[in-house]
């Protein structure tokens, strides 16, 4: 079955949304959920945080990162792709937890992010709070596709202070945990940040739950490649994932693996240019 | 009677310099004439023992019989009867221990190619567009398979030949099972295992891909809808050894090393999309047919060195004799008698050597097999950069974490009563997510017990 694209907009120079047909998905989706694109038959399964779902369609927020991500890029409203299969991966309790935050500060964050606080701000007696940062203003990405629309309390942040409160995300949650105003904490986005938080809400013993980003084959549990370390016991990210309690997980070793296919990856990108760029009339 | 001919009819093969460039299929495949040669070599006997020892009991007599005149359709008709995929069985099957391994002819000279003759008709008939006429009564119970293994696609086959509706669910985006994703090109070349699925759904199975049971559906979705359910989700769950070390980068379960090469396609990188790390000295832990697979990977993915890594001897080893003599041809280095204990690294967080302890071998184990025991002070080193971990096969777990209501073993596979039935009445299971790891020829056997009782089941039998 091919999956059509309806929607596809830049979110800032890196960043763009993609919003596919995919109906199996769409009717599934629980927030948390990701989807496995593969775009053309030769290529990658690649995991994608989905945004939102309606109408049979899936929402995706996308870095163009290396090869498939660029690729993708290329792809038009109509075009379709080989195969978007899911939902996967466990989408967390959506019960009362109280006061909640949900930070983030890269696409796959800013997609659990909006989904998240939308299903438990409907939940009675939750205070949602979210804190989106972005690296500057013109990374900021349209209104409608931030969280704010679903938050009780909403900060945007950059880190040059160009828009909204300068810094990190975990400069203002700082402050809200000494005000002692949280209950439970789900953040998503780039790894090294979500280090720093787990050491930040540790001391404070506040619960929270992250979502992982490890490299991916199958996604269905058999390859291992996927494989992150809670209080040193084996876990896959896409069975048992992809959110873990940050206070148990093993950082170093997500951070450390994920360079694993660098070379690799910078050979595709080179070798996709090659051979695209030239035949679309650039040198 | 003429004087019948002690040796084989030799398969001609790629010579091992050429083919460690390639993927291509290293037997080359008899021609009409040798198929023939090596047919007339069988004596017929009256009682044949071949017969028994093949977990299918495929009709092997008969069948070389025809082969010998040259009737090659109806040899193939025979095969057929008792068995879906003669292509890939004659090309994968443990035969020195199943069929060839009793063969009468063996005692005195070598044992009938019954193996070889099986491939060359499923090639035969690919090649001729042979199949067999069928005739099917539709039902209007429906069964869902899930899990597009050797034993998914015998249970597939055989209900829809008794004329069920059979919905064939694959969490993959290709089908085949460990056809597909473990087993490499130069042992089955997939155009193969494309063709045995084409015919699945010329014959009306219906076959839906990206479909994971128990994640993006629900178990209990099938058993509303279907009238019988067969679960034949193998063992493909990663495992590693749990040493120190083992989140270096450069070290692989053997699944994920063979997914991306086989599944993924990674030996095309970079014109197929998915990359593949492989260093120059490899160490591979294990030595039946994953290791050898994994390893004849590695070599032909142009590493310089690759070693087996086991605990016991070559005489031990649980891989085919063919894949053993194989992969010796090509190089790769058996080191026996030892036992990986500690992964090391670089700072950087590479491999680049392992850690390891010489064994001997012991008294005879549960299994029958000496037991290794550690030589004190026999702690050695050996450089690497690339480790691949190929230890046995564990069941899939997503499936069954999901469903909590199916009894399982200790390890984790399926239990069943002598019909294959679960504890769950009207749900089947076979194949390796219910032996916990076994052979082709055996998941697809059972493949086929549980479409005859699921079809007792439902004809109330
Ligand atoms: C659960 C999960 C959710 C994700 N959600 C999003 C999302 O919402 N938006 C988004 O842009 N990205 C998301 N990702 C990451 C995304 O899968 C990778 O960016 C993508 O595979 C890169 O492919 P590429 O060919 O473009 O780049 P590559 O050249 O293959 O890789 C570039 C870099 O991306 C990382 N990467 C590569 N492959 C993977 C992979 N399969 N999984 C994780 N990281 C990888 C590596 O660090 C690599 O260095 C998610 C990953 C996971 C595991
Ligand atoms: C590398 C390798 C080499 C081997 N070599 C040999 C050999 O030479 N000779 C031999 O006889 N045996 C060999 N074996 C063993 C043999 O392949 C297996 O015993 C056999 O394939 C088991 O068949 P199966 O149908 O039970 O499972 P598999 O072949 O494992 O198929 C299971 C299928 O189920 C799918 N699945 C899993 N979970 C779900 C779900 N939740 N929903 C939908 N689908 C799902 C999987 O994606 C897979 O396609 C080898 C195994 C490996 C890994
Ligand atoms: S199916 Fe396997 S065991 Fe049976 S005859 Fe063929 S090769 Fe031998
Ligand atoms: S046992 Fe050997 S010789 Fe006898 S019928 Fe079988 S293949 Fe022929
Ligand atoms: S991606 Fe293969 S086990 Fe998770």
């Amino acid at each position: 079955m091919k999956h059509r694209i309806t929607r596809k907009e830049d979110l800032n120079a890196a960043d763009y949304l993609i919003e596919v047909e995919a109906s199996m998905v769409a009717e599934r989706f629980l927030p948390g959920n990701f989807a496995v694109l593969i775009t053309v038959p030769r290529g990658e399964r690649i995991p994608m945080s989905i945004q939102k779902a309606e109408d049979g369609k899936i929402t995706m927020l996308i870095k163009k990162l290396g090869k498939t991500s660029v690729e993708l890029d290329s792809f038009e409203v109509g075009d379709s792709l080989e195969a978007v299969i899911g939902p996967m991966g466990n989408s967390p309790e959506l019960k009362r937890y109280g006061n909640i935050v949900f930070a983030s500060d890269l696409v796959c964050g800013h997609a659990e992010n909006y989904a998240l606080c939308k299903a438990l701000q409907e939940i009675e007696g939750n205070h949602v709070t979210s804190i989106q940062t972005f690296p500057t203003k013109a990374d900021i990405y349209p209104k409608k596709e931030l969280s704010e629309a679903f938050c009780d309390e909403y900060y945007l942040t950059t880190l040059d202070g160009s828009c909204g409160i300068k810094g990190h995300y975990t400069e203002v949650l700082k402050d809200l945990l000494d005000e002692g105003k949280v209950d439970i904490i789900f953040a998503g986005g780039d790894i090294p940040a979500l280090r720093d938080l787990a050491g930040l809400t540790e001391p404070y013993g506040v619960p929270t739950i992250v979502t992982v980003r490890q490299i991916m084959i199958d996604a269905t549990g058999m390859c291992g490649s996927c494989r992150v370390f809670v209080d040193g016991e084996m876990k896959l990210t896409c069975i048992d994932g992809p959110m873990f309690d940050a206070h148990k997980l093993n950082f170093e070793d997500i951070i450390n693996r994920m360079a694993m296919f660098k070379e690799k990856e910078t050979r595709a990108m080179e070798y996709y240019n090659k051979k695209i760029l030239p035949s679309v009339g650039f040198t | 009677m003429a004087k019948i001919n002690k040796t084989r009819v030799p398969m001609r093969e790629q010579p091992a310099e050429e083919r460690i460039k390639n993927f291509d299929s290293v037997p080359l495949g008899y021609t009409d004439e040798e198929a023939m040669a090596e047919a007339q070599r069988c004596i017929q006997c009256k009682d044949p023992s071949c017969e028994t020892e093949c977990p299918v009991n495929m009709k092997i007599r008969a069948m070389i019989e025809k082969v010998a005149e040259g009737n090659f359709e109806e040899a193939f008709l025979i095969a057929k009867e008792d068995n879906p995929i003669p292509a890939i069985s004659g090309r994968v099957c443990p035969q020195e221990d199943q069929c060839e391994g009793v063969c009468t002819m063996g005692k005195k000279a070598d044992a009938i190619n019954i193996g070889k003759l099986g491939a060359f008709l499923g090639d035969w008939a690919m090649q001729n567009g042979v199949t067999e006429e069928l005739h099917i009564e539709e039902r209007n119970e429906k069964v869902a398979v899930i899990g597009s293994g050797p034993a998914g696609i015998s249970c597939a086959v055989d209900l829809r030949k008794l004329g069920y509706r059979v919905t064939l669910f694959e969490a993959l985006h290709i089908a085949g099972g460990v056809l597909q994703y473990g087993i490499p090109a130069f042992r089955l070349p997939k155009d193969i295992v494309d063709y045995e699925l084409s015919y699945l759904q010329k014959i009306g199975v219906d076959l839906r891909l990206n479909n994971i049971v128990g994640q993006n559906i629900k178990f209990d979705e099938l058993r509303w809808e279907f009238d019988a359910i067969f679960i034949g989700t193998g063992a493909g769950a990663p495992r590693f050894l749990g040493i120190e070390g083992e989140k270096l980068m450069g070290v692989y379960s053997a699944n994920e090393f063979l997914i991306r090469v086989n599944l993924m396609k990674a030996y095309k990188f970079p014109e197929y999309d998915t990359p593949i790390v492989c260093g120059d000295s490899v160490g591979v832990i294990g030595a039946g047919n994953v290791a050898m697979d994994a390893a004849r990977c590695a070599v032909r993915l142009g590493a310089r060195e690759v070693y087996i890594l086991y605990r016991r001897t070559k005489q031990e080893s649980p891989a085919r004799d063919e894949e053993l003599e194989h992969a010796l041809e090509e190089g790769v280095i058996f080191e026996e008698l030892v036992n990986p204990t500690r992964v090391l690294g670089s700072e950087d967080g590479w491999v680049t050597g392992i850690e390891m302890v010489r064994m001997e071998l012991g008294e005879l184990d549960d299994s029958g097999r000496p037991r290794p025991v550690k030589i004190e002070g026999g702690e050695f080193t050996m450089e690497l950069d690339t480790v691949v971990n190929a230890l046995g096969t564990l069941p899939n777990r997503l499936f069954l974490d999901r469903t909590p209501e199916l009894e399982t073993t200790p390890r984790g596979a399926i239990k069943t009563d002598e019909k294959l039935m679960t504890n769950v009445k009207g749900v089947f299971a076979g194949g390796d997510a219910m032996s916990g790891g076994a052979t082709v020829i055996q998941a697809l056997g059972e493949g086929k017990r549980a479409a005859a009782s699921i079809h007792g089941y439902l004809s109330g039998i």
